[in-house]
């Protein structure tokens, strides 16, 4: 009947408002892509294999003097005040490495244990680690190398948020405190509906 | 992986405490380098020497933002004005 037309109509419509909405993230075309990278234990992780999370990624370098530590810092708080609220899905926070000539699995393992628990590091072949980089265009320079063979890697520094489809919804500077974050991810979570199965 | 380890957790914050104390130091004499050589050496000693030149460049860099915000942008002088 009528009933049923109407609601019919009003499903289509959301159906195609989803889809703009989609089609809007995809045409920013940040983290698109299926970056392929190891953890620290040597297994093969894709963007893929995070889909159902909610994930904050930063890229950084275990040699970097003092922004990596801070936001990787800043990042662990994020998490853990959303985890502060049971209401809320897990948050999986992920550090790819700019500079994967020094940052093996072991170097990323002995760095990333005085941040939270959770989070995952990845690394991966030159080549692996330029398209990730790529795929978030974030900007990757190593400089010059001392006498020593020490360099130091100039890069984005920039904490993003993907939504359980593996979706980039959003990107924090560094001038974003971790209240600020948590806040922001809480919004997007609110308004996140999941693509179609 | 090539070369030494990265700093420590604890390595990373003994160097910044050098640094922070060596910039105190240059703060409180104006910038006069000659009046915290010690300091200076502490700090070269706890950091890698490309950390010592990075925090060099910070420290110019916030110097130089300082002087924008407090002095406002000055275009050098010509040589010769017409």
């Amino acid at each position: 009947g009528v009933a049923a037309g109407w609601l019919y109509l009003r499903h289509q419509k959301e159906r195609q408002r989803r889809e703009r909405r989609l089609h809007h993230l995809r045409s920013l075309s940040l983290g698109q892509g299926n970056f392929q990278l190891q953890d620290t234990s040597g297994a093969a992780r894709s963007k893929a294999d995070f889909r159902g999370r909610w994930v904050l990624l930063y890229f950084g370098f275990t040699h970097c003097p003092d922004v990596c530590p801070e936001e990787l810092e800043k990042l662990s708080r994020a998490v853990r005040l959303l985890e502060a609220d049971p209401a809320l899905p897990p948050v999986q926070p992920l550090f790819i490495t700019v500079d994967p000539e020094r940052d093996d699995a072991a170097a990323l393992a002995r760095y990333l244990r005085d941040f939270h628990p959770r989070l995952v590091g990845l690394t991966g072949s030159a080549q692996q680690v330029r398209e990730a980089a790529a795929q978030f265009r974030v900007y990757v320079s190593a400089g010059p190398r001392d006498d020593d063979g020490d360099y130091v890697v100039d890069h984005s520094v920039l904490t993003f948020l993907l939504d359980p489809d593996g979706i980039f919804r959003d990107c924090y500077s560094r001038s974003r405190t971790a209240e600020e974050v948590a806040r922001s991810v809480r919004g997007h979570m609110d308004s996140y509906e999941p693509l179609a199965p | 992986a090539a070369g030494m380890a990265a700093p420590t957790m604890e390595e990373r914050k003994a160097c910044w405490g050098a640094r922070d104390e060596f910039w105190r130091c240059l703060d409180s004499h104006g910038d006069d380098a000659a009046q915290c050589e010690k300091l200076r050496r502490a700090f070269e000693s706890r950091c890698p020497q490309q950390w010592v030149k990075h925090f060099d460049k910070r420290r110019d860099f916030l110097k130089y933002k300082k002087k924008l915000e407090t002095e406002g942008f000055q275009p050098p002088e010509a040589a010769g004005k017409s």
